[in-house]
Parts: C-alpha cells; structure tokens; sequence
C-alpha cells in the first residue's frame, strides 16, 4: 500500500486534503497516486466565475438560427430578422433573443472536420480529439484542477440533460454529476432506514467491500467507494435542495422542455456555487423536414435562453457567469431529397453571453450561401480555449495523465480574445 | 415468448469438423447402471434409445434405461444442444494457443481457476443475464457431477435468458430503438420483434444479415426492412454505420475527405456506398441532386400514385382533412405506411459537388465496388443481393473475423483486436494474439455462424474458466488472455438482477411487447388492398394511439392492442431504449444513436439508486423480501449464508459470517436486511469477476 507520508511528499497539500486522503486509505482504497487537483489561481482580469454550457446535439442548423443569409436558394422558409443589434441577424424563430443581441457575442466562423456525432460532440465538449487510447475530462474537471475545488458538498460541476458522465483522465471524485431530468433533480434520495441503523448499513458495506477492492487494482472499483462518499455526503446535508426547480417562481418562463428545466436547473446551482453546469439538449438532427423541425426546436432554445439571460442579469449574476452555446456542425445549406439538412461541419455558429464577454459583437463571417468561412477562423479547441480564458484557467499549464502524457486546457487552442470587454 | 431452440444439425458439423481438424472427434466416456463403461460418440435419442458412434466407426443403438441417472441427464442436454466432443477440442487449441503465446511472453500459465462459486455467478451473468437466485446457486454447489460445468454452460445457452442477454448486446450495435419520434414516423416494433425471435431461434449470423441487407417491403410485411429503414435520410450515415458493425472499419470520414489514417480514399466511400445507391427507403419525397433522374419517387410495392389518390379518397369518402390537426393521425398513418424498401432503377450515387478526394470526380455517378477483400459477383444480382453475398462468402474472412472478435469480448471483456469496429488489416496483423485471432475466425465459419455453439466454446476454455485479471491492463499494452478482466455489470445486467432479486426466476419468461399489433396495422398489400381495406388498418392504428406514457402494445382483439404498462419485465422486453432517468439509463444503457455506446462510467445517481432505489425497498425496507425468503432457514449462521448466496452468490469467508452473525444477534431481522443492504452496496455486488 502507498504510504500517506509518500503521498502527501508528492504535492504541497492541504490538510484538509491530506485529512481525506487518510480516510480513503484507511477505507482502503486509491492505492494508486490520485490525481490531485492543485489550488491556482484564475488568471487576472478573468470575469467569468461560473459558466453554463448549453449544448445543442444533434448539429444546429446556422443559416435558420445565427447564420442567416439573403440568397434565398439556402434558407428553405426560415426568414431573416433584424436583432437590437445592427450588424447582427437572426433566423425568425428566435424572435425575443432577437431583443437580447447586445448581451451576445455570435461566432458565425466555427469550422470543424468532425462530421460525426460523436466525435464532433467529443471535441466540443473536451477540446480534443476523440482516441481510442485515453479519455479526455469536460470543462468541469479541468476547472476544478487548475482553479481548486469550491465547494465542500456540492459538486463543482453538473451535467443536465445526461445519465452518465466521467473525469476521463482525472480522478473520479472530479466527475460532473449527471442529471437525467431536470424536473426530476437528484433521484432517490429518500433513505430507507434513518440515523444510526443508515450509518450502520454504510459502515458494514465498506467493510464487506474491503477486500474486493484491495483484491482488484481497477479504476473502477475505487470510483464506486468515490462516489458512495460523494452520496454521503450530499445525503447528509440540504445541498440537495439546489436541485430542486419544483419551487421556482419563473419556471414556466423557461418553457416546459428539458432544455428551458436544464437551465432554470443551470441557474439555480451556479447561484449555489457549483461553477460548471452544461445543458445538454438534443432534437436537432434534421435530416428529415428540417422545416418542421426548427419550427418546434428553435423557439425552445428561444425562450429558454432569453429567460436565462434575462433571469441571470436581474440577479446580478450575468457579470459573474459565463453563458456558452455550442453545437458539434451547422447543416448542410442545400436542402436534401427529404426537404431536411445533412451534417455541414466547414461553416458553422454558436454564442456567447456574460462572464467578461462584450455583448453586440459579431465574430467572424461565412460566404452568401453559408458554405464557406471566410474570417475569424474558429476551431472547437479555439472555442474551449475562448471559454477558458473567460474563466481565468491558465492555458500554458500542463496537467499529466496517470500514464504520464501531458495535457493542457483546450488542446493549445487559440482564445479570442478581442471577444472580451 | 416462444422457447424454440433449434436443434443442431449435427452431421453437417461432423462433416465440416472432420474437414477441418485431422484427428476424429473426441468420444466421451458412457457408464452403465451395472457399473460398465464404453468410449463413444453420441449421436442423438431415437425413442427410448440412444445412438453412438464407435471407435471403429459403426453406429449402435442402447436402450437409454441402461445408462446411470448422470449419463441420462447429458444425453437430454446433448440432444439439445448438439455433442460437445467438438466444442471442447476447439476449447482446447483455444487454451494452447493462448498458453503458448502466454510462455513467450514471460507469464507461466493463466490466473488461477475460477472456483464454483466465481463461475456460478460469472456464467449466471455472462449467458442469461442476470444474476443466480439462491436456489439456483445452491443447486450448483451443491451438485457432485463431474461435467456440472459444462452441462450448467448448455443449461444457460438453452435458457431464455440467453437470446435476451444477447438481444441487448445487439440492440446496441444495430441501435435498435422503437421511438417514433427518432425514425420520422416508422414503426421500428415489429424490427426489433423480428430480431428478439432470431436469437431465440438461433438464426445463423451470417443469415440475419443477409436478410436485413436483402430485405423489401414496409416493417408490416417484412419487419426484416427495419434494418435499412433505420437511418432514412441519412444514407451516406447508415453506410458509415454498416462499415463499422459488419466490416469493423470506421470509413465515416472518408465521406468528406480521404481517410487520414488509412489507405481509404474519398472515392474507396461512394463506390462502396453505392450497393446501396439504388435503395430506395420512402414515398412522397423529391429527389435531388443526389440521385439521378429527379422528379418525385412513387412508392415502391404500389400503384402509381396510390398515396395521393388514397389521400383524395378519404376526404372524398371519409371527409378526412389534411390539413386539420385532427386528421393527423391520418397522416401519421399514411406516413408510417409510406417508409418502404425497394430497388430503383432510376436512382443512383453520386459524388457530391465539393468533393475533393482521390478516386473520383465531383458530379459523377458512383458504381458499387468494394472497398476491402475480393470484388462483388454482381451477376443476375440486384446490388444488395450482390454485396449481401460478398459480405457472407467463406471466402471473406473479414465478416467472419469482425463478429467472432466481437464475441469474444463478450467473454473476455477485451477484444482480440480492437476497437471491435474499427481496425485495419495492418492492426490484425500486429494483434497480441495472432493465431487465437485466427482460430476463431475459422471457428465461426466452421460453427456456420451458429453463436451458440461458438459461445459454447469459449465459455468452455480453460481461459475464460480462470480468476479475472487483478490489474487493469493498459488500452495501449498486449494483453495475453491469462484471464477475462474484470467488468462492471452492463446496465441491463444490473437491471434483470434486481428484477430476479425481486420477481425471481420467472421473469426470465415474463413478456412485454411484440411488435404484433404494429406488424398487423401496416401489413398491406397496395397492389390489392381497396382503399376500404386500407381505412379499415386506419381505423386499427386509430384506436391504438391513445396517450399510453411509456407503455408498450401487443395485439389483441382486432381494433384493440392490449397496452403493457408493466415495467417489471427485462430490459429486452421494455421500450427500446428505455425512458431517461430509469435506473436502465443511469447506469449507461445505450441511447441507440451510436453504434456501441453503452457505457461503464460510475456515478453519484447510480450508488444513490442502489441505496435507496425501488428494488432496494422493497429488498431491505421495513418489510423486507430478503428477510422474508429466509424465514425457512433455522439459526444465525444459514441465515447470514443465505443473504450471501442472495447477493453474492458465494459463501461468505469467516470473518464475514462473524460479522454478520454478530449484527443478527445485536439487531434480529434487521440485523439480516441491513446485511443484505451493505452486500449490494458494496462494489462487489456491480462487477463480474
């Protein structure tokens, strides 16, 4: 077994983090050297103490919602209207976001060569490329390694709108913790048996679980002593209460889907400190009658991210939170034999709002038919990076895999700067 | 649902093995009540006799009264499932091959062997699913036969729940789903019924594919079509996903560039593409520059312009209106209708306008030519009879390689090459284990794609039968097979174990839906139905769409489906896949979007729902299942076992019957459920070692 000693000589640690270290090792578990997150400091000037990332899966169509363009030959029946910005314009269906453009820098020059879901989301989401060899962490993770972690109960990052998540490389205690259902919060939390006869129960489960654990060297085993902690915890506390939109005044003001929950959901906890939460929200994979399709998807992101806005500002959190909206590719600008829209990664759009971003900017610029981008350059890892300068994570800093390969945030990814005030 | 097993031709086998392998089939060992024995190959029962071959080759007939009660009870099994003379010297060449590789590379042998109580659990688990019930352990440690293990292997591959394990394995790589919401409207039921039945049936592998690349028709005349309906509307897409299920290679990026990595070019996409560039998948739509000719598509399998005359009829006759939001179950209708496979002359592949690989020209029409192996025989074929036959042909080893790789990572837990669907010619050549790869690869050609039997085999190596790996093996390293490694149980494994936990073995038979009401609303004929007997199927689905939530419907009387709303069932018979938030979906049950993405990742939602979840309450709440099936048992010491054999499936070591022991002397029945609590919280309880 490690010696804690040897442990603790490997990094300056707190005491408190040493203090855990010695409780999960007496429970027997993380006999390999966890990965330590470090207390840094965000990089001066950095705004953006929160970030909710909503995501649109699926490959958002840019010409029918941030992109669109004159020459009627792409834009099937979506028109084009004006926004309270002049140079910025909007598909029709995002009518009362039309009225918040001042808050949001709109990047019209993402390009990507992932024409896959997967793979696309993947760097999206990570700002690597997928591999087959290693598993590369979300923003929430790497946030919570270069910046220290917030919070004592609460995990420091939330993904909504997923069953499952990871830490990839890092340690499992930095997994954001998924939320299927918005509505439904954190299920199954109502104990069985209460008090003493619960700690009982607990205690008798890590001791049975002892010798399994110590028997197999596996990540996964000691993930799960992890995260039986982790529920512990939250079980014992009213944290969870952070999770619970059934209350919530404006709830309706989001729209009823899982994307306007997720957010009111996203709202919530950043104003109780967790700081990472992404909104995960799918539906827009038009290849069939892309039409109807934005005509029920687009109003949803519509009215759900006006009210986030809207609902972050007059809480005076817009200052302190950064607001990002991405998607793996737009559509193709020609209309398929199914009047639908294939995936299009060369030319795509997705925003941001808040955390230090200047509002009414306009960022980069595709061809008339939306085909082809011709300025401002802006790759997946350029928008991770562009998100992580916002938050004051340090972009030089390199973070070392359990197999000693070395990461930094964003894969060198270049962030615009010019994009902040 | 229906139990059919198919019985094993087994002179077919005889013939193919003897080909294949130089020396005879092994004989087994047959013993008489009166205490003789003789060596002999078993051939069937013929009333109440048994058939044998002898060593010298002739054929005898023993009445079967004269064999002990043991040997009566392998001929049954062997009937059943064919002799395992041949499974078990394939095992064997298994277990050299492996052990060989494992010498030269510095381990002595494999982990140790697996003990009963390990591999009760272990097969329980990797064959039907689900964990083993008390009894059912019991009945297995407590058996003193020399072949338990083998016959316990055949008594679970004859089980039901073998072909539900394995539809969940399938149902992720094929993303079989049933939401209409996804499909534009098709009804993907009565597919994912037909599929339940082929393993049920035991299809031949090669022979499902076949049918699914070859099939025409809407889902109601042949659910088999589901398959190429799948993707409409993604064409180029539902080609990537065939490259990377039938033939383990990821080419979706050469459909936008030249592959960076392998030798594919951008042109190597279309032409392969093209098998399926003249398949057409739906009705009513227009065509574009993606296919030659224009001009709208008539429905294939119907008159001409049957859906707009059919649309005028009804709101002649029927006063249906089709732009009314009430009508639209109508549209519905006839849309569901319209999704319909067949063959069109008048389509083609072409490369798109930016196309800027090698290998082609933009603009141009594409013709079906192999990317990989020999070319197609096209001859008197249509283009998917043509590919569907390269695809299977013996002398194509790459199908034959990509699925017996795949089972094999069922059993291991790691694949012989890897990612199971995507690797080159050039990674098979540098596999860790290249002669095992190739063994197999021939095994399941000689096995006629029979994944019983080729199951059958792996699950009988001394390989498989050895204690799990203790190190996690690097994904970059050689791994040598000294053991399978250990997995966290799948999210349907967890699922059916709670739903044997509480319901017992009899879920395994336990049914939800089966496609049989959709399969009958769509059956149609369009070339003979009159329009009255098309608004009579209308009036059919009509009544079905009721707000049903997440239930699911199987046919009943004619006008009425019977709606299952139980969801007590396992997750092969739930909706496919099952509603978000559900303890199926916490635990990583695919979302059937991508081809193999289930997944393993731990989490705070999953141990809260092990704590405190539905099937825990009612296992070791305040009235508590657990507690309740023991009350049979006397004293604190069958008692604390029997919660171990519950949970576990083992005996508890001596520490733990103190333990456990002691909390029932302290704390009486609660002492008991508290136990079974910490055992299925305890990290053990999720993994199959």
């Amino acid at each position: 077994m490690t010696n804690i000693a040897e442990l603790a000589g490997k990094d300056p640690l707190s005491r408190r983090y040493f203090m855990e270290m010695s409780a999960k090792l007496t429970l027997g578990v993380s006999t390999a050297v966890p990965f330590l997150p470090r207390n840094f400091q965000a990089q001066d000037g950095a705004k953006a103490k929160n970030l909710i990332y909503i995501y649109m899966a699926g490959g958002m169509t840019h010409l029918d919602t941030f992109d669109p363009k004159k020459n009627s030959g792409v834009m099937g029946s979506t028109e084009m209207i004006d926004t309270n910005v002049d140079n910025i314009k909007f598909g029709m269906h995002l009518e009362k976001l039309s009225k918040h453009a001042d808050k949001l820098a709109v990047i019209n020059s993402m390009t990507s060569t992932n024409g896959a879901h997967e793979q696309g989301m993947y760097i999206m989401r990570t700002g690597y490329n997928k591999r087959a060899t290693i598993v590369h962490p979300t923003v929430g993770p790497w946030a919570e390694t270069l910046l220290g972690k917030r919070g004592e109960i609460l995990p420091d990052s939330v993904v909504v709108g997923r069953s499952t998540s990871n830490a990839g490389f890092m340690d499992p205690s930095l997994s954001p913790l998924p939320i299927a259902d918005p509505s439904a919060g954190v299920p199954n939390t109502q104990l069985i048996v209460e008090g003493e006869r619960f700690d009982r129960r607990m205690e008798m489960a890590q001791k049975l679980g002892q010798q399994f654990t110590s028997k197999f060297k596996y990540m996964g085993p000691d993930s799960y002593v992890e995260y039986y902690n982790q529920a512990n915890k939250l079980l014992k506390s009213d944290a969870l209460s952070a999770f619970d939109i059934s209350n919530e005044s404006n709830a309706s003001d989001y729209g009823t889907g899982r994307l306007g929950q997720g957010c009111l959901l996203a709202r919530k906890l950043v104003e109780n400190g967790v700081r990472v939460v992404e909104v995960i929200a799918g539906g827009w994979d038009m290849h069939v009658d892309v039409d109807g399709s934005t005509a029920t998807r687009v109003p949803e992101l519509d009215v759900a991210l006006s009210t986030l806005l809207t609902d972050l500002e007059s809480r005076g959190l817009l200052e302190s939170t950064m607001v990002a909206v991405g998607t793996e590719f737009g559509r193709t600008p020609d209309i398929n034999m199914n009047s639908g829209r294939d995936h299009y990664p060369a030319a795509y759009s997705c925003v941001l709002a808040g955390g230090g971003i200047k509002g009414g900017t306009k960022y980069g610029e595709t061809d008339g038919s939306g085909k082809k981008v011709k300025s401002d350059h802006m790759k997946p890892e350029d928008f991770l990076a562009t998100i992580g300068h916002g938050m004051g994570l340090n972009l030089e800093e390199t973070i070392y895999s359990p197999t000693q390969r070395p990461f930094t945030f964003a894969d060198k990814g270049k962030p615009a700067t010019k994009l902040f005030g | 649902m229906k139990n059919s097993i198919k019985t094993i031709i087994q002179t077919v086998c005889v013939m193919v093995f003897a080909a294949f392998f130089a020396s005879p089939a092994q004989a087994r060992t047959w013993t008489s009540t009166d205490g003789k024995s003789m060596k002999a190959i078993f051939l069937g029962i013929e009333g109440d006799n048994y058939k044998f071959k002898m060593a010298n080759g002739s054929e005898i007939s023993v009445p079967k009264d004269r064999f002990i009660k043991a040997d009566q009870e392998a001929a049954v099994r062997l009937n059943e499932i064919g002799d395992d003379s041949f499974t078990k010297a394939s095992a064997r060449q298994i277990d050299t091959l492996l052990a060989t590789n494992l010498k030269k590379n510095g381990y002595s042998s494999f982990n140790d062997p697996l003990p009963d109580d390990l591999f009760v659990r272990r097969v329980y688990l990797d064959i039907a699913g689900r964990i083993p019930t008390r009894e059912e352990f019991l009945e297995f440690a407590e058996s003193a036969r020399a072949d338990k293990r083998e016959a316990l292997i055949d008594e679970l591959l004859l089980s039901p729940g073998y072909a539900s394990n394995l539809f969940n394995y399938f149902a992720d790589m094929y993303r079989l789903q049933a939401d209409e919401d996804f499909n534009n409207g098709i009804r993907m039921d009565p597919y994912l019924e037909w599929w339940r039945t082929q393993l049920e049936e035991n299809t031949p592998y090669n022979e499902i594919v076949s049918t699914m690349i070859t099939a025409e028709g809407n889902v109601g005349q042949n659910p088999a079509a589901g398959f190429i309906l799948r993707d409409t509307g993604m064409e180029f897409d539902a080609f990537s996903n065939f490259g990377q299920v039938m033939l383990g290679i990821d080419i979706s990026c050469a459909q936008c560039h030249d592959h960076p990595f392998d030798e594919w070019t951008q042109g190597d996409f279309y032409e392969m593409a093209a098998f399926f560039g003249n398949t057409q998948r739906s009705t009513g739509y227009r065509a574009n520059a993606s296919m030659m000719g224009g001009g709208s598509i008539q429905m294939p399998n119907a008159p001409e312009n049957w859906k707009k005359n059919f649309e005028n009829w009804a709101s002649t006759s029927k006063g249906i209106d089709m732009k009314d939001q009430k009508d639209r179950q109508f549209r519905y209708f006839v849309n569901a209708l319209g999704w319909n496979v067949a063959d069109n002359e008048m389509m083609e592949t072409v490369l798109p306008a930016d196309f800027i690989g090698s290998g082609g020209k933009p603009n141009t029409v594409a013709n079906p030519r192999t990317m990989v192996g020999g070319a197609a025989k096209m001859g008197g074929k249509t283009r998917r009879e043509a590919l569907a036959d390269w695809l299977t042909a013996p002398d194509n080893p790459r199908f034959a390689l990509v699925i017996a790789n795949r089972m094999w990572q069922r059993a291991f837990g790691r694949a012989l090459v890897g990612p199971v669907n995507d690797f080159s010619d050039e990674m098979i050549k540098r596999a860790s284990q290249p002669e095992t790869l190739r063994f197999v690869t021939r095994e399941m050609q000689r096995v006629n794609y029979d994944l019983k039997q080729f199951m059958r085999i792996l699950y009988n190596t001394r390989a498989y039968q050895s204690i799990a790996t203790a190190e996690e093996p690097d994904w970059a390293d050689d791994y040598y097979f000294q053991g399978p490694i250990l997995r966290r149980m799948r999210a349907e494994q967890a699922w059916d174990s709670m739903m044997v936990l509480q319901f017992g073995s009899e879920i395994d038979t336990k049914e939800g839906a089966d496609g049989s009401f959709y399969k009958k609303v769509l059956d149609i004929d369009l070339n003979v139905a009159s329009n009255e007997d098309v608004w009579a199927h209308f009036e059919m689905w009509k009544d079905n769409q009721r707000t049903m939530g997440n239930a699911v419907v199987s046919a009943s009387n004619d006008n009425y489906p019977e709606i299952i709303n139980d969801k007590y069932l396992r997750a092969s018979e739930l909706k496919q896949p099952y509603v978000a938030a559900s303890m199926l979906d916490t635990f990583g049950q695919s979302d059937r979007q991508i081809t193999d993405s289930h997944n393993y990742d731990g989490s705070v939602p999953q141990v809260l729902a092990l704590m405190n979840g539905e099937a825990t309450v009612q296992l070791t709440g305040l009235s508590s299942k657990v507690v309740e099936d023991l009350e049979e048992l006397d004293g604190p010491d069958d008692k604390v076992r029997g919660v171990f054999f519950t949970m576990l499936s083992r005996f508890p070591t001596p520490e733990e019957l103190k333990l456990g022991v002691s909390m029932m002397e302290d704390y009486g029945d609660d002492g008991i459920s508290d136990l079974a609590w910490a055992l299925m919280n305890s990290p053990e309880f999720l993994f199959v070692q």
